[in-house]
C-alpha cells in the first residue's frame, strides 16, 4: 500500500452527493450510488504526490467517525446539497465540529452540488454535456446561493480564529458542482491538490509525516455549541 | 464477488472434551504451535496435540490428540487462557486472578506467583522492556477505571505501572506504550508512559459487546457503529477504509489480507485491500474467534475448528479463472510481504501474464500490454496464439500449466474478422515494441519472421522497412508466406538481406518486365539499376548490364559511371565496359565522359574516343540545326571543353577530320594544342572574325605558363590585327580594344614600334598610362627588394663580426666539460654557450647517449 502523503476529507450530510462527487472524478462517470457506510477512501496520484480522499458517510449513526477521519487533514470539503437549505445548516452545526482535529492549517472547501437541478444558474456556468438535459422542466429555484456558503467560509473562518488575510480568499473556496454533469468537479479537485501541495512540502521539510504527536492533545472544544455569535 | 479463501476444518471434537457431559462449556481456547489448550466452565484446562495433514484433494485436516487435562481447584469456568511460550507458561485467568502454569504438565508453579483483581487481560505483542524472558501484561482491573501493566517472569510477576481511566474500561489491546481501550462511550488510545490520550470514536461499550484488536505494529481493529469494522492507529488516525460487518459481531481476527469476523450465524471474510467481502461460511452459535500466529480458530461451546486458509496462489487463479483481474492483482500485490521474494516474483509474473491474456480476450489492449510487459511475458505465447505465425522450426511450447483457455485467435475471436484485424494490429505495434528492447525476449527470429507475415497479410509498409534494415526473419518460412502473399519486390529484398542477390534481381527483372506482378514500387526498374550501381558482385552486373541499358542507356549506363569509387579502380576492365557499350552510343559517350571528366583517366584512347564520338554528333546534329539548337550547342560545348582542357588526345588525327567542316572555333583550338598559335589566331581573326574569342584565346592558351609566353600570343596577335593594315576598321578598333585593356599583356617599347605613327596618344591614352604605370610600379617594386636585401647583408656582417669578437683562453686549469681532463693540444670544440671539450669528447658524445651533455652545464 502506498503511504499516502497527505489527506482530504469531504463531510456533509447525507444524501448531498459526497460519493457522486468523488466518484465522478475518479472514475469520470456518474453512476447510482448506495449511502456510505462508515467511509471510504481513494489513493490519487498527483504530480509526485499520493493524496487520499476520504469519502464519509453523512449518515447520523457514523457522525461519531467523521473526528477521527479529519485527525490531521490537510483539507476539507464541506458538501450540501444546493436544492436543500438544511443541508448547509447542518454543515455549520453539525459537521464544522468534526474538524477540530484537523491539522491547524487546515484548507476549507465548500462545495454546493445537485446545481444541474436548480434552474437559476448563470448562462456562462452552464455545462455543455448538460445543456440539452432532459430534466428541463424537473428544474425548480436554487435554495442556497453562492453568498450563504460564501458567509459560512467566513464563519468558519471566525471559528477557527484564522484571519482572512491568511487564507484562501472565500470566492475561491466556495464551489458549486454537479456530480451528474460533472461541472466544476475537475476544478475543484484540482484546486484543492494545488493548495495542497505545500502543505506537503512544508511536511516533508519538517520531519516524518503521518506521524500525530498525541502529546499535543488538548481538550476537544466544544463542537455542538458552533460557532453562531 | 465471493472467492474462497478459506476452509473450515474440525479440530476437536465434543467427545474428546465433554463425552457426553452436556453441562461442559468451551470457555476459552490458546493456540502456541503445535499447542491447543482450551479452558472450560468447569475449571479445567485441557491440552492437545495439533496434527496436520494434507489430503490429496490439497486442503488440509487436524487431528488433535489430547495430551492431558488439569482441574485448576476453582469452582468458577476458565476464562482466559494465554501462552507464554519463551517463559514455558501457560496465563490462566480464573476467578479474576492470573495464574501461571507449566505448559507441558499444567502444575501451577511452585512460587504460586499470581496477578489477583484482573478482569480480562492483553499481552503486549509489541514489549518495550526488550528482555526476552518476560512478558508484558496489561489487565483491566477489578478496581473502577484502573488498568495495570505488569511483567511476568518464569516465576514471578512485577507490577510496573497502574493507569487510571476517564471511564470504565471494557476491553484491551496493547502496542508498545499504547493501549487500545473500549471505554463505556468511546474507544481512545492511551500512552500508559506518559499517561497521554487520544480520542478514536465513541461507542456505546454497555449495549453492544465491544472488540479490540491488535491487526499490526501501531494499528488496532475495532467494532464501530452499524457493524463497522474499523482501523485506527494509534496515532488516531484510520488509514483503511472499515470493513462492513453484521450488527451483532461477535468476534474478529485478521489473516493477512482478510479480516475475519464471527456472528452468531455466519463467519465473514473480509479483504483488507479492497474491503469487499470475499467469503462467508454459515456457523452456528460460535464464541470464540481468535488468531494465533496465523493461524484461525473459532469455537463453539462444544467444539474447536479451524479456519484453513487456501494457499493465496490458489485464490489467485480462482479469481482469474473467473476473469476478475482487478482483484487476482490486489490480492497478489498484498502478498507480496508473506511470500520468499523469489517465489512471490515468480508468481506474480505469472500471474500478471494471465492477466494480460484475459484482458486480452477482451481486446483491452492498452491494459494487456502493460500486464504482458510488467510480467516479462515470452512473446512466443501470444504469438503462438495466431495460427501459422511462429515459424515452423521455431522451439517454442506453450508454458504449462497454460496461461489462457484459447486455442488460438479464431477460437478467441469466434471467427469474428473485424476482432481478429484488431488482434492483429494489436500484435503488430506490440511486437514492433519489444523488438525495440533488448529485453529478456529476444527470440529475435521467432518475432521478426512473426511480424513479416502480418505486415505481408496486412499490406503494410512496415514490411519494407523491416527487411532493409537489421531483422532475423527465417528465410525459408518467410519466403515461402511472401511468395504467397505475392509480395515479390519484399522476397527480393529478402534475398538480397540473405545474400542471395541473383534470386532478389531475377524477381525484380521479371516484375519489371511483367512476367509477375507487384506493384510496390513504380520505379522499380530505377531501383534495380541503382541496387546493381552498388552490387559488388561483377558477374550479376554483366549478366543485367544488357538488360538495363537496353531499357535506357541515359539510366542503364549508370550501373558503370555511378559505382563508388574505391570499388570502381580494382575491379571493372574499363575496355570491358567500352566493348560492352558499343552498341548503345549514349551510354558510351556517358561512359568515356565518366571517365575522361569524372575520373580523369590519363589515357589517349579515351580522349580522342570521346572527342572523336562528340565531333560525330556535332556534324551528325548540324545539317538540322534549327530542330536542335540546344542540344547541338550543348553537344559543340563539351566537344570545345574537352579539346580545350584535355592535352591527351590525338590531335592530328582531329584536325584532319575536321578539315572542311566549317568548326572554326574548334580547329583553331586544335592548332593551339600544336603549339600552332599562329594559325589559330589566324582562323579566329580573319575566318571567324571574333575578336574577343582571339583574345580569350591568348588568356586560355597561356593558362599555367610563365609571362613571356603569354605576351608572345599578345604580341603575335597583335601583330595579326596590324598587318591586316589600316584599311580595315574592324581590326584598328579590335587593336585599340586589345592594348587598351591588356597594357600589362604587352611590352609597350616594343609595341610603340610597331604601331603606325598616325595614330594619336589621345586614342591609346589607357594603354599608355598602364604601361607607364606598370613600368614604375616595375622599378619601385625592385628599389625596395634591393634595399631589403642590403639591410639583410648588413645583419649577417654583424652576426658574423659578433661571433668572431671573443678570444677562448685555454690554459692547463681548463678541464674538458665531458672528461674533466685537461687539454693536452690547442685543438678544442666549443658549444655555443660557451663550454670546452676535446674534439674527441665531442665527437663520442653523438654515439655514447649517456655521457653528461656539456650543452646542458652551466
Ligand atoms: N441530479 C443530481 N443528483 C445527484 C448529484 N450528486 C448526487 N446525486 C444523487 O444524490 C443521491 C445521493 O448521492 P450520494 O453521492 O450517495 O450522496 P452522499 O453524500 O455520498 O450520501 P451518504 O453517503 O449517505 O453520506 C444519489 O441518488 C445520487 O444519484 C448531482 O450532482 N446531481
Ligand atoms: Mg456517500
Amino acid at each position: 500500500m502506498k503511504k499516502p502523503d497527505v489527506k482530504i476529507v469531504l463531510l456533509g450530510d447525507m444524501n448531498v452527493g459526497k460519493t457522486s462527487l468523488l466518484h465522478r472524478y475518479m472514475e469520470r462517470r456518474f453512476q447510482d450510488t448506495v449511502s456510505t457506510v462508515g467511509g471510504a477512501f481513494y489513493l490519487k496520484q498527483w504530480r509526485s504526490y499520493n493524496i487520499s480522499i476520504w469519502d464519509t458517510a453523512g449518515r447520523e449513526q457514523f457522525h461519531g467517525l467523521g473526528s477521527m477521519y479529519c485527525r490531521g487533514a490537510a483539507a476539507i470539503i464541506l458538501t450540501y446539497d444546493v436544492n436543500h437549505l438544511q443541508s448547509l445548516l447542518e454543515l455549520e452545526d453539525r459537521f464544522l465540529g468534526l474538524t477540530d482535529t484537523a491539522s491547524t492549517d487546515c484548507l476549507f472547501a465548500i462545495v454546493g452540488n445537485k446545481v444541474d437541478l436548480s434552474e437559476d444558474q448563470e448562462k456562462d456556468e452552464v455545462s455543455s454535456e448538460q445543456a440539452s438535459s432532459s430534466c428541463v422542466s424537473t428544474k425548480v429555484p436554487k435554495q442556497v446561493k453562492l453568498e450563504d456558503a460564501v458567509a459560512l467560509y467566513k464563519k468558519i473562518l471566525k471559528y477557527k480564529m484564522l484571519d482572512e488575510k491568511d487564507v484562501p480568499a472565500a470566492e475561491k473556496m466556495c464551489f458549486e458542482t454537479s456530480a451528474k454533469t460533472g461541472y466544476n468537479v475537475d476544478h475543484l479537485f484540482e484546486t484543492l491538490f494545488d493548495m495542497v501541495v505545500p502543505v506537503i512540502l512544508r511536511q516533508r521539510a519538517e520531519g516524518p509525516p503521518q506521524t500525530v504527536d498525541i502529546s499535543d492533545y488538548k481538550q476537544p472544544k466544544q463542537a455542538k455549541s458552533g460557532c453562531c455569535a | 464477488m465471493s472467492i474462497k479463501a478459506f476452509t473450515l476444518v474440525s479440530a476437536v471434537e465434543r467427545e474428546l472434551l465433554m463425552g457426553d457431559k452436556d453441562r461442559i462449556n468451551i470457555e476459552c481456547v490458546e493456540c502456541c504451535g503445535k499447542n491447543l489448550y482450551v479452558g472450560t466452565n468447569d475449571c479445567f484446562v485441557y491440552h492437545f496435540l495439533l496434527e496436520e495433514k494434507s489430503l490429496p484433494t490439497g486442503t488440509a485436516t487436524f487431528t488433535a490428540t489430547k495430551q492431558l487435562h488439569r482441574h485448576l481447584g476453582f469452582k468458577k469456568p476458565v476464562s482466559e487462557l494465554r501462552a507464554a511460550s519463551a517463559l514455558n507458561r501457560l496465563l490462566v485467568l480464573c476467578d479474576n486472578s492470573i495464574t501461571l502454569v507449566n505448559m507441558k504438565n499444567l502444575e501451577p508453579i511452585p512460587t504460586g506467583a499470581r496477578i489477583k483483581g484482573a478482569v480480562t487481560f492483553a499481552l503486549n505483542e509489541n514489549p518495550v522492556s526488550g528482555d526476552p524472558f518476560c512478558v508484558e501484561v496489561c489487565i483491566i482491573s477489578v478496581k473502577r477505571r484502573t488498568i495495570q501493566m505488569f511483567m511476568v517472569y518464569e516465576d514471578r510477576v512485577q507490577i510496573v505501572k497502574e493507569v487510571s481511566t476517564p471511564e470504565q474500561p471494557f476491553a484491551v489491546a496493547v502496542d508498545g506504550h499504547f493501549l487500545c481501550l473500549a471505554l463505556t462511550t468511546q474507544y481512545i488510545i492511551l500512552n500508559y508512559n506518559t499517561g497521554l490520550s487520544q480520542d478514536l470514536f465513541p461507542y456505546c461499550s454497555e449495549e453492544k459487546r465491544p472488540i479490540v484488536k491488535r491487526i499490526g505494529r501501531q494499528e488496532f481493529l475495532l467494532a464501530g457503529p452499524g457493524g463497522l469494522g474499523m482501523f485506527a492507529t494509534v496515532a488516531g488516525i484510520s488509514q483503511r477504509a472499515p470493513v462492513h460487518w453484521s450488527e451483532n459481531v461477535i468476534g474478529a481476527a485478521i489473516c493477512f489480507p482478510y479480516v475475519i469476523a464471527l456472528d452468531d450465524e455466519f463467519i465473514t471474510v473480509h479483504s483488507m485491500l479492497d474491503q469487499q467481502q470475499k467469503q462467508t461460511l454459515p456457523f452456528k452459535e460460535g464464541h470464540i474467534l481468535q488468531d494465533f500466529e496465523g493461524r484461525v480458530v473459532v469455537a463453539t461451546s462444544k467444539g474447536v475448528y479451524i479456519l484453513v486458509p487456501l494457499p493465496l496462489e490458489k485464490q489467485i487463479q480462482d479469481l482469474l479463472a473467473s476473469h476478475r483481474v482487478e482483484e487476482a492483482l490486489v490480492l497478489a500485490k498484498g502478498a507480496r510481504r508473506n511470500i520468499p521474494k523469489e517465489k512471490f516474483q515468480v508468481m506474480y509474473r505469472r500471474i500478471l501474464q494471465q492477466a494480460g491474456f484475459i484482458q486480452f480476450a477482451q481486446l483491452q489492449f492498452l491494459e494487456a500490454k502493460e500486464l504482458f510487459r510488467s510480467g516479462q511475458l515470452d512473446v512466443r505465447e501470444l504469438i503462438s496464439l495466431y495460427p501459422f505465425l511462429l515459424p515452423t522450426s521455431s522451439s517454442f511450447t506453450r508454458s504449462h500449466p497454460p496461461l489462457h483457455e484459447y486455442a488460438d485467435l479464431n477460437q478467441l475471436t469466434q471467427g469474428d474478422q473485424e476482432k481478429m484485424a484488431q488482434c492483429k494490429r494489436f500484435l503488430m505495434s506490440y511486437l514492433n515494441e519489444v523488438r525495440g528492447t533488448d529485453g529478456p525476449n529476444g527470440y529475435k527470429e521467432d518475432i521478426d519472421t512473426a511480424l513479416l507475415k502480418l505486415y505481408a497479410e496486412t499490406n503494410q509498409d512496415s514490411l519494407l522497412d523491416l527487411l532493409v534494415t537489421e531483422n532475423f526473419c527465417l528465410l525459408t518460412d518467410s519466403a515461402a508466406w511472401l511468395e504467397k502473399h505475392k509480395k515479390y519486390f519484399a522476397l527480393g529484398l529478402l534475398y538480397h538481406y540473405n545474400n542471395q542477390d541473383a534470386a532478389a534481381l531475377q524477381l525484380w527483372v521479371n516484375i519489371v518486365n511483367g512476367d509477375i506482378h507487384d506493384s510496390t514500387r513504380s520505379d522499380l526498374y530505377e531501383y534495380v539499376v541503382d541496387f546493381l550501381t552498388y552490387c559488388l558482385d561483377q558477374e550479376l552486373v554483366w549478366k543485367y548490364a544488357d538488360w538495363v541499358l537496353q531499357k535506357s542507356e541515359e539510366v542503364g549506363v549508370q550501373v558503370f559511371t555511378k559505382r563508388p569509387v574505391d570499388e570502381q579502380q580494382n575491379s571493372f576492365n574499363t575496355d570491358d565496359v567500352i566493348n560492352c557499350l558499343k552498341k548503345y552510343p549514349k551510354a558510351l559517350v556517358s561512359y568515356l565522359e565518366h571517365l575522361v571528366i569524372d575520373r580523369r583517366l590519363q589515357k589517349e584512347a579515351y580522349h580522342t574516343h570521346l572527342a572523336l564520338l562528340y565531333l560525330e554528333e556535332v556534324l551528325q546534329q548540324r545539317p538540322s540545326a534549327n530542330g536542335k539548337g540546344a542540344e547541338a550547342a550543348t553537344t559543340q560545348a563539351k566537344l570545345r571543353s574537352l579539346l580545350q582542357k584535355s592535352d591527351l588526345y590525338r590531335v592530328h588525327l582531329l584536325i584532319d577530320k575536321i578539315q572542311g567542316t566549317g568548326l572554326h572555333m574548334e580547329s583553331a583550338i586544335l592548332h593551339g594544342k600544336l603549339e600552332e598559335h599562329d594559325k589559330a589566331l589566324h582562323i579566329l581573326v580573319h575566318e571567324l572574325k571574333d575578336f574577343s574569342a582571339a583574345k580569350d584565346y591568348c588568356l586560355w592558351s597561356s593558362e599555367g605558363r610563365d609571362h613571356p609566353y603569354r605576351q608572345r600570343l599578345f604580341h603575335m596577335l597583335l601583330t595579326i590585327y596590324l598587318s591586316a593594315g589600316p584599311s580595315d576598321c574592324e581590326l584598328v578598333v579590335a587593336t585599340v580594344d586589345l592594348l587598351n585593356h591588356h597594357a600589362t599583356e604587352f611590352d609597350a617599347a616594343q609595341v610603340l614600334q610597331l604601331l603606325p605613327d598616325t595614330w594619336s596618344v589621345q586614342l591609346l591614352c589607357p594603354f599608355l598610362m598602364g604601361a607607364m604605370r606598370h613600368s614604375i610600379h616595375t622599378k619601385r617594386m625592385t628599389q625596395v627588394a634591393l634595399g631589403l636585401a642590403k639591410s639583410e647583408n648588413v645583419i649577417y656582417r654583424c652576426d658574423k663580426m659578433k661571433l668572431k669578437g671573443n678570444s677562448v683562453w685555454l690554459s692547463d686549469k681548463k678541464l674538458c666539460q665531458m672528461c674533466q681532463n685537461p687539454f693536452c693540444e690547442p685543438v678544442f670544440v666549443r658549444y655555443p654557450n660557451g663550454g670546452l671539450v676535446h674534439t674527441h669528447c665531442a665527437a663520442s658524445r653523438h654515439t655514447n647517449p649517456n655521457s653528461p651533455s656539456p650543452g646542458n652545464r652551466t
